[in-house]
């Protein structure tokens, strides 16, 4: 017989101990999101119930308890992240979905996601989009890419984070932009490697924010179209002279 | 929402389905910061479906893991086929991470959408509102498909395409699979390039490639499905073709490795585990036909799918291993819980118990199960489908029976008499029984008696005998039930009758019945489509 699938990535082997390992993991990934989801759903509803009082009746506990969300957000995104590629680092193995997507509901994800952190840490969120444009993309993918770096942006910015996002030559280009005092240069380092065609020079243990990037960089790499395959960059500038993030969609 | 009208999400009915009580507490007060006020919960699949029987719900959140028992896709199976929910119901499945089965795209039962933990209310109101309008877009789409009536859901489509940028690609996939519905493969073939001119979508490419098929080119399609499963190796409908189209070759054992493949991404689906069970039941694969069969019926416990099938054929393993007191056994619970359903399981069950012990070398007992057959065919003038039948006629000649299969065999061609693939396996069978000769005569007269009385019924409706022509088929369609050709010609003079005669409620559900039982005969017949078509027409509310 000769090799039916002889243009598709091989299978993992498929030995009973690593079945039950990937059903073992597979059910703790459940766990641990039903928790983290409580966790911050709980958060997020504290959170609000806090800012509807003016600022001196408020908890003193206030800006920890923004701290512990975004914290609490960094452990679902790596989570998330870990579950699209631990099958198997280094393949785009995942059941890749494919769908016109309106943009205005991508954003409307997208900022309500980010909304009570953004509004615990003072900052604001700046729209510049189309909403009526639509554009196909796996909308799941690319809702947790946009909020993972808004996430990110954040950490950096000073008090303003811009989403903007537009068809350029063919292409939907993405940006997470803010005026904060830019990426350090380990990071912009981190991310041409983890952008990089072959990335095998990620090392996660010692970088942290490589995982993120590197997560980012497959969900680009999977959007393809005749021929065209999506991008990630990072890069200092933008409209506020601060970190920009850009995924770039054929 | 953009440019749409706001939806009243507080006066709707909620169920929330999670095992994990904390995440129904969540999704609760989600919902409930929508305005929500009516909002029920169940932590199992068995308790779902209490809740589902008694209550209509607007809309379900479902988690797809629920622990022991049913699973969301079963609940959602189970409560789609047994009408617990409405259309529009908004039916949202939850999980911890994308799941295989989400972008299978085939699968009979979907749920409207999938939601990804964790929920927060944004994303869940966005792809409400989603579904919603989508659902409003598709409702006179939906119920003309309901009814049947491909041609006028067809026009529908048309109408919307041009001009909603947003659902194009969800109408056009609509219109594709309602040409293929109403048999007219070219137009349906234009719908996917169309498509694929905007987008590599596998769907689309699938789709091509299953008219391939349809059309007898198997290598083409082969080639076109295994591109798919290149560019994406979790689109699973893709393998199940890829099977048929082996299957189709001949090449059972491409066929058998490629639906193990599907089966390790997206073990818990009965159908799949059924063909796999079967083809390696054909392949001689004992310890792959038992392990398909066992993981069929486990999946099956909790399933509306349930298919008494992976009983008989767990039985035949049973026998090729040589146990027939375990197939004999799976037998009598194959009766126990199918008779209700299936009508012709004492049938079926008695037919594999004669070849459980043929297969086993006891040819006593054998024999003894064939007698017995002949007996049950003498009791009742109904006979089982046509896959069954020559099964049946196979078994009797193993065993030494004569009538009884020769006149099944005439039964098949009776109502198969313009099939020449059907007539040639029939004459293998009579060959095999060293019958050729004889089976050559029953074969040439079993089809001279079909086409006479089809003759005979086309020419009183030529020359005007509207009446006696409707009676006429109505009489032959109880001597030969199953004839694709005697039942739409027998509706098409009916419609004929009723377009000279005016509408006639008897006569227009008699032809709306003689058209959906061809239709389950043989589906996405053109024929079926157009006289579907005129049959609405023919409605005095549609005039």
């Amino acid at each position: 017989m000769d090799d039916l699938l002889a243009d598709t990535p091989p299978d993992t082997p498929d030995t009973p101990d690593t079945q039950d390992l990937f059903l073992f993991l597979a059910s703790t990934a459940h766990d641990m999101k039903n928790s983290l989801s409580v966790l911050s759903g709980t958060l997020e509803r504290l959170l609000v119930t806090q800012s509807a009082l003016p600022a001196p009746k408020r908890e003193s506990a206030y800006p920890e308890m923004a701290h512990m969300l975004y914290q609490t957000k960094r452990l679902n995104d790596n989570l998330m992240q870990l579950l699209a590629l631990y099958k198997q680092v280094g393949q785009p193995d995942y059941p890749f979905d494919l769908q016109p997507v309106e943009l205005g509901q991508l954003v409307e994800q997208v900022v309500s996601i980010g909304r009570v952190l953004l509004q615990s840490r003072g900052i604001r969120l700046e729209l510049d989009v189309d909403p009526g444009l639509i554009w196909h993309l796996d909308e799941d993918l690319v809702v947790g890419v946009l909020s993972h770096a808004i996430n990110n942006a954040i950490h950096y910015t000073c008090d303003t984070v811009r989403l903007a996002i537009r068809e350029t030559e063919g292409w939907l280009e993405l940006r997470v932009e803010d005026n904060g005092p830019g990426y350090p240069p380990s990071l912009l380092k981190a991310g041409a490697i983890a952008t990089r065609e072959a990335a095998s020079g990620v090392n996660f243990l010692t970088n942290s924010a490589g995982l993120g990037l590197y997560f980012s960089s497959k969900v680009a790499k999977m959007h393809q179209h005749r021929g065209r395959t999506g991008t990630l960059r990072l890069e200092n500038g933008g409209a506020y002279g601060g970190g920009c993030f850009i995924l770039r969609l054929p | 929402m953009s440019a749409a009208e706001e939806i009243d999400w507080a006066a709707k009915n909620y169920l929330v389905v999670d095992d994990f009580v904390g995440i129904r507490q969540l999704l609760r007060e989600s919902l409930r910061s929508l305005g929500a006020r009516n909002i029920d919960q169940a932590s199992s699949g068995g308790e779902a479906m209490g809740l589902l029987s008694r209550v209509r719900y607007d809309v379900v959140l479902c988690d797809y893991n629920l622990g022991d028992g049913k699973n969301g896709q079963q609940v959602l199976e189970e409560a789609r086929v047994r009408n617990l929910v409405n259309p529009s119901t908004v039916w949202l499945m939850v999980s911890a991470e994308k799941s295989v089965e989400s972008v299978m795209g085939a699968a009979e039962h979907q749920p409207d959408a999938y939601l990804i933990k964790p929920i927060t209310e944004g994303v869940l109101l966005t792809r409400l509102n989603r579904v919603w309008h989508k659902k409003q877009v598709f409702r006179m789409i939906d119920q003309a498909y309901a009814e049947k009536d491909y041609l006028r859901a067809a026009r529908l489509c048309d109408a919307r395409i041009g001009s909603d940028k947003l659902h194009e690609l969800d109408l056009l996939r609509m219109k594709a699979r309602l040409m293929e519905k109403s048999g007219q493969p070219a137009r349906a073939r234009e719908v996917y390039e169309q498509v694929l001119e905007q987008r590599e979508y596998q769907w689309a490419r699938a789709g091509l490639a299953k008219i391939r098929m349809a059309n007898g080119e198997f290598e083409q399609a082969r080639q076109m499905f295994q591109s798919v499963i290149a560019e994406n190796k979790y689109y699973i409908d893709a393998y199940d073709q890829l099977a048929a189209a082996y299957q189709n070759m001949g090449k059972m054992e491409e066929a058998g490795a490629i639906l193990e493949r599907a089966a390790k991404l997206s073990p818990n689906s009965v159908p799949r585990q059924r063909n796999l069970g079967n083809i390696a039941l054909r392949l001689g694969n004992v310890q792959m036909a038992e392990k398909a069969f066992r993981k069929c019926i486990a999946i099956g416990e909790y399933s509306i799918m349930k298919t008494p099938d992976a009983y008989l054929g767990l039985a035949r393993v049973c026998g090729q291993k040589n146990d027939p007191k375990e197939a004999l056994q799976l037998l009598l619970v194959a009766q126990r819980e199918f008779a209700h359903e299936h009508p012709d399981i004492p049938l079926r069950a008695k037919i594999t118990e004669g070849l459980v012990y043929h297969e086993s070398g006891d040819y006593r007992r054998a024999r003894k199960a064939g007698d017995e057959l002949e007996e049950m065919l003498k009791a009742t003038a109904e006979r089982p489908d046509t896959a069954t039948c020559l099964e049946l006629a196979t078994l009797l000649f193993a065993v030494g029976v004569k009538d009884a299969p020769v006149e099944l065999l005439c039964y098949v061609i009776r109502n198969n008499h313009d099939n020449p693939l059907l007539l040639d396996e029939v004459q293998q069978i009579f060959e095999k029984a060293r019958m050729g000769e004889e089976g050559m005569a029953y074969i040439r007269s079993s089809k001279k008696e079909a086409s006479d009385l089809m003759n005979q019924g086309v020419l009183l409706w030529k020359t005007g005998k509207l009446a006696e022509a409707v009676e006429w088929m109505r009489n032959a369609r109880k001597a030969v039930p199953n004839n694709q050709r005697i039942l739409f010609n027998a509706a098409q003079i009916m419609v004929s009758h009723m377009q000279q005669h005016g509408h006639d409620a008897v006569l227009w559900a008699e032809a709306c019945d003689v058209l959906h039982h061809v239709d389950r005969l043989l589906p996405g017949q053109q024929r079926f489509a157009q006289l579907m078509e005129q049959l609405a027409a023919l409605q005095p509310e549609a005039a």
